[in-house]
């Protein structure tokens, strides 16, 4: 699936428009309607994530870390939280352009908030965010133990996830496979026999030749491993035709053909909703017309063949299974999870803190999402499979080529993993910069607060305190200070900071803060 | 990370002393707060009332010298007229109708709910103490305390209770005292494995080892961490339990009535069951208001129970 | 630990539960007059009474001390020996307990499979409808009715409901159509001729062949007006029992969809992008499951309680009804032998509750 060729050639693409953003996060503001008051848990937050990054997120605990993962994906539990506005780009599509049909929300008084939710709306949303979570946004928790469902077994956890996403092409593997001539592989086993150097390359090619692609790794290793021709051979073909036999090969193109036409239908409809969000008529009416039509011309097809294919799609569906679970092995090997085998039978309870958080990341990574949001993934971990996981995650993002919201409170985490990072405090983006640049020079008090409460072992000898802390706590936020959230507890506090609060500003290329030492700007 | 690095060196292995009151209070904030809770503690309240004012001041009803009373028993050929529907233009004994042998349904069902409230009472507060003091032990002690009980209460679980209960009143013989005792042995094991589940998970806890540590008998253990840890699901149970008890209560006593014995004091299901004859003829008073004063208490605590369960339970505040 | 060894381990705990079961009803034997206990003992209308008292104190181990005559007991017990009642009131009945509880046992067994398979039925899928929609109106609607069937006394709901729906309570009341007591109507050519599948057994109670459950019987023979005949006689009192099981399913099975709810791996699955249909179904309902099924022995234990009632209401040839009686009649012998059949049937749906529950939760079968 992720062939190393392929990561090559990728990398250097990314290098090439690394100003791309992947996420967008615009003014995003989530409120809790708890029974004791509103809970402004976000308040405007923004920030942008490259392709191929890390961003880190650091903050205390209770200062919006891990409500803003959730918001990303729209999973804060409804009731009583709520994204209430805001805009959510993920790979140029904004999951929350129907915000304001979906709820109304109605306050009368800081206990007393009414929510009523627009049951259409909600669907309509829900379908949208379905297509996008897991496809395009994958997502690692904190607690793997209580992350995982504990009656499924692994396997079927993580084949869920292909399946739900990845049918067509799925179908269009299975075909090309099924298309493959005998006489296409002898050839293939003999020029790798003669040309013993250039294996790869040959493999490559030919692999992209019959669309194979996905079983390059696979095909490498069994050359690896096999030295025989007959027996090299045998071994491929076993590999690609695996559950081939049982099913021909009219239904497995019925099936891709239907899948196709739902893709196609769900893309649209996704536009749809894309262009819904801009006023521009003319573009929404062309892509009814388009969907109209695709319904009328191929809908009426594939109408009875949902039905069809309860009675007669189970073995089209078992060896659609089949290949999820191979892929699933592919990705519990590309998490370093030995015997993917036993991994994918097991419940898991069966398995070590490690090994779940590890089935947690092969869950978010079974549809080759690009943007991997990690909140907190080794916070309940013990401290060497802590440095594991780390590991992982940081040559993950350089095989898969996946962005990285990575979420923690320790900033020692941060400075191993992360190209920039966001400092967060009550709700509010305090500081963006690069990791080096905010490390060496912290800008914001409360970041230099956040350094400083770093034990170090120089500090001791430097003053005769082993720690700084920052005086006060975390403020509460059914009723948080005004102006500047950090004012109470900062040390250069101005007058102005309680009355306004200070705008997240650029200060210079790729450095942000929000602090009116710097810049007076106000945010309203 | 900061404030964790504070908590961190204040060092937390023996809970505030305050933080359990505190607790409370914003449990019972809360509990306020969840309307259909109250509804259920204010009607529970009031039938306790009833019954605690029927009990101190006997007379208000009048039932004590209701000579008729007596003719409640089944064959007693004192008024075998039909009885009347309510009305409200007599006396208010008669607002709700009368029953068999014309006794006035609403006194004497409000004398029923003393005798029915007091023994529930009774049955769940002897199975509660017993239960939780056996299932503590049994869950910190652990070992062969533990197998034996728990092997008890199996077999407890294991006995159909409504049938058992007859079983054995009829083997002491059909009275009062019987059948409340009867309950009684039926009732505690449900507590028994509430708490011994909850001693279990308590005597792991960091500050009940630190307690030990420090040298506490294990008596005081028990008593000061383990019973009262226990203690906040109980309260659910027990809530939960007082209208099932309530419910068994009236069962038994509906089968006496309809099986043609007689009983006294009176009880609601027994007055259901003298009522039941004649539903037929469209007389739907004698089952239907005795019934609906025992589903009103039923549904009250379960309310209460439900609004309980939602405070005492983190997972579910909000 | 696979659930081979589970069941087995199982299996294996049933034995100290019976020992137990064993023991309770001995006490309760124990503790009566000895004298009257061998009396109750024997068929009194036997032949050369005196003899047969002594063989009965023998049998029994009445006189060699508490623990002999305990074994004594177990021995007879599970020998099949339950002694002999009397019945009176309501049935007429004389013969051995354990003929007696074979007469009526299989009337019980068909009026709790059709509750217990038509609760399950409904509470599921309702109970996952309405747990999925917290504070909806189809959830206002649910937590109502199963509060209050749930707090409904079941024999109140039995009496009610015989009176609006039983044939000929009331004169000229169009919802009655169904009948109020007994298992079916034995009409004078039945009585007169009955078909070769129909046996009569004593005191009144008819036996069916081969399954003894006399819906599916008659069903067997083809004789469907007898079938539906059947059927309607079970319809009230089914109901009756469906709707206060189905209340306690619902109750618990919507408070632990909603736990399931605000779980972790609920987020998982809806950050994997699977459908709300699908997140409901297999990763709420699921696990939502796991405690009803850990409660349904409970339930299942007050299910037997209203058998009781119920089949004192509607006049139900049953176990239960047959209990009753025991007691009224004041046979000993029939009290202990259905209390402790009663015990046996709770014994078996605990086992059963217990292996679903580790079918349900792979984590429980360590």
């Amino acid at each position: 699936m992720y062939s190393i060729q392929n990561l090559e050639d990728k990398e250097s693409k990314e290098e090439a428009k690394e100003e791309d953003a992947y996420l967008k996060v615009t003014d995003l503001v989530t409120n809790f309607y708890t029974s004791r008051g509103i809970v402004k848990a976000l308040d405007k937050i923004s920030f942008s994530i490259n392709k191929g990054e890390i961003f880190g997120m650091v903050g205390e605990s209770g200062c919006g870390k891990s409500v803003t993962a959730l918001s990303i994906m729209d999973l804060v539990p409804d009731p009583p939280g709520r994204v209430v506005s805001g805009k959510v780009e993920i790979d140029g599509f904004n999951i929350f352009s129907d915000l304001a049909n979906i709820v109304r929300i109605r306050i009368k008084s800081q206990t007393d908030v009414k929510v009523k939710r627009n049951k259409r709306a909600l669907k309509k949303h829900n379908f949208m965010l379905s297509k996008i979570r897991g496809k395009k946004a994958g997502m690692i928790f904190q607690e793997p133990s209580l992350s995982l469902n504990p009656v499924l077994r692994a396997g079927e956890q993580i084949t869920e996830n292909i399946l739900i996403h990845n049918k067509k092409p799925i179908a269009d593997s299975l075909i090309n496979r099924a298309n493959l001539s005998l006489d296409d592989l002898k050839h293939l086993v003999e020029e790798v026999q003669k040309n013993k150097e250039n294996v790869r390359s040959i493999l490559n090619e030919w692999c992209r030749s019959n669309a194979l692609v996905d079983l390059e790794t696979q095909i490498n290793s069994i050359f690896r491993n096999y030295s025989d021709p007959a027996e090299i051979e045998s071994e491929i073909v076993s590999l690609i035709k695996a559950g081939l036999t049982s099913v021909d090969k009219r239904s497995l193109i019925e099936a891709r053909d239907y899948y196709s036409y739902i893709e196609k239908a769900e893309n649209l409809q996704l536009s749809l909703y894309a262009a819904e969000e801009g006023s521009d008529r003319e573009l929404i009416s062309s892509i009814e017309k388009e969907l109209e039509q695709l319904r009328l011309k191929e809908g009426t097809r594939y109408r009875f063949y949902s039905i069809k294919r309860i009675f007669t799609g189970r073995k089209v569906e078992r060896v659609f299974k089949a290949e999820a679970e191979r892929r699933a092995k592919e990705i519990l090997s590309l998490v370093s999870l030995p015997d993917p085998e036993r991994i994918m039978r097991s419940f898991p309870h069966e398995l070590s803190g490690g090994m779940q958080q590890r089935v947690m990341i092969a869950i978010a990574l079974a549809s080759d999402p690009k943007l991997l949001i990690a909140d907190e993934p080794t916070t309940a971990l013990d401290v060497t499979t802590q440095a594991q996981i780390l590991r992982l995650l940081r040559n993950l993002n350089k095989l898969v080529g996946a962005s990285i919201l990575f979420i923690t409170h320790d900033l020692a985490v941060i400075a191993e993993m992360c190209h920039r990072v966001a400092v967060m405090y009550a709700g509010n983006i305090v500081e963006v910069g690069e990791v080096l640049e905010i490390f060496d020079s912290p800008k914001h008090p409360y970041t230099v607060g956040l350094l400083g409460a770093i034990p170090t072992t120089q500090a001791k000898t430097d003053a005769g305190v082993n720690m700084h802390t920052i005086p006060g706590s975390v403020p509460n936020l059914i009723t948080p200070p005004s102006g500047c959230r950090f004012h109470p507890r900062c040390s250069f506090v101005m007058p102005v900071c309680s009355q306004s609060k200070p705008k997240l500003v650029e200060l210079e290329t790729g450095r942000k803060v929000a602090c009116f030492l710097y810049s007076s700007e106000v945010d309203d | 990370m900061v404030q964790e690095t504070v908590v961190r060196n204040e060092g937390q292995l023996q809970p505030k002393r305050h933080s359990r009151f505190e607790n409370a209070n914003s449990t019972f904030r809360l509990f306020l707060k969840n309307r259909l809770a109250m509804v259920g503690l204010v009607i529970t309240v009031i039938y306790f009332a009833i019954a605690v004012l029927d009990s101190v001041y006997p007379q208000w009803l009048g039932v004590s010298n209701l000579s008729t009373a007596l003719n409640f028993i089944p064959g007693h050929s004192a008024n075998l007229a039909l009885p009347t529907a309510p009305s409200f233009s007599g006396s208010w004994w008669f607002w709700l109708g009368t029953t068999y042998s014309r006794i006035p349904i609403l006194p004497v069902v409000l004398g029923a709910l003393r005798i029915d409230l007091a023994y529930t009472v009774l049955i769940v507060f002897v199975g509660m103490s017993v239960g939780v003091i056996v299932g503590s032990i049994a869950g910190y002690f652990g070992g062969i305390v533990d197998e034996i009980v728990m092997r008890v209460t199996d077999v407890f679980f294991s006995l159909p209770f409504f049938v058992f209960a007859l079983a054995i009143v009829y083997v002491l013989g059909f009275s009062f005292t019987n059948v409340v005792l009867a309950l009684m042995i039926i009732w505690w094991p449900t507590y028994a494995r509430l708490s011994r589940g909850l001693a279990l998970e308590t005597k792991s806890l960091k500050y009940v080892e630190a307690s030990r540590a420090s040298g506490a008998s294990n008596f005081r253990i028990l008593v000061s961490h383990i019973i009262p840890n226990v203690l906040s699901p109980v309260y659910v149970q027990i809530s939960l339990d007082l209208g099932s008890v309530i419910q068994l209560f009236a069962a038994i006593f509906f089968l006496v009535g309809s099986l043609g014995a007689s009983a006294y004091p009176i009880e609601i299901g027994y007055m259901i069951s003298t009522g039941e004859s004649y539903l037929a003829q469209g007389i739907w008073w004698p089952v239907i208001i005795p019934s609906l004063f025992l589903l009103v208490f039923t549904v009250a605590v379960n309310l209460m129970g439900d609004g309980l369960r939602d405070v005492l339970d983190p997972k579910l505040r909000r | 630990m696979e659930l081979r060894f589970f069941i087995i381990r199982r299996l294996l705990l049933i034995i100290p539960t019976l020992i137990g079961l064993t023991i309770i009803v001995f006490v309760l034997m124990w503790s009566l007059p000895h004298t009257f206990l061998a009396s109750a003992f024997i068929n009194p209308k036997a032949p050369n009474r005196a003899q047969q008292i002594i063989n009965a104190e023998n049998a029994l181990g009445l006189n060699q001390g508490i623990v002999l005559g305990y074994l004594h007991y177990l021995g007879n017990t599970f020998t099949g020996n339950w002694g002999y009642m009397t019945l009176s009131n309501p049935i007429k009945y004389s013969g051995t307990v354990l003929s007696g509880i074979g007469l009526f046992f299989p009337n019980t067994i068909q009026l709790v499979i059709f509750a217990a398979v038509l609760s399950i039925l409904i509470s599921i899928p309702l109970g996952t409808y309405i747990g999925a929609r917290p504070n909806s109106l189809a959830d206002h609607l649910g937590r109502i009715f199963s509060l209050s069937f749930y707090a409904i006394p079941v024999f109140v709901l039995a009496i009610v409901f015989q009176v609006i729906f039983g044939q000929g309570v009331i004169a000229g009341n169009p919802l009655g159509i169904f009948p109020i007591s007994g298992t079916f109507t034995i009409t004078s050519q039945i009585a007169i001729s009955p078909p070769s599948w129909l046996i009569s057994g004593v005191g009144g109670v008819v036996l069916s062949k081969p399954t003894h459950l006399i819906v599916f019987d008659a069903l067997i023979a083809g004789d469907y007006s007898l079938a539906s005949n059947a059927f309607m006689h079970l319809v009230l009192p089914v109901l009756v029992l469906t709707l206060s099981l189905l209340a306690g399913i619902l109750r618990f099975l919507r408070a632990s969809m909603v736990d399931a709810a605000n779980s972790e791996y609920v987020k998982t699955a809806r950050s994997k992008g699977v459908p709300e249909g699908k997140v409901i179904k297999l990763h709420m309902r699921r696990n939502a499951l796991i405690p009803t099924v850990t409660v349904l022995g409970l339930l299942f234990a007050s299910l037997l309680g209203g058998v009781v009632l119920i089949e004192d209401v509607f006049d139900y040839p049953g176990i239960g009804y047959l209990a009753l009686s025991t007691i009224l009649s004041g046979s000993i012998f029939g009290v202990l032998g259905t209390t402790f059949l009663f015990g046996i049937v709770l014994i078996s749906a605990n086992l059963l509750v217990d292996i679903a529950y580790a079918i349900l939760d792979p984590r429980i079968r360590y």
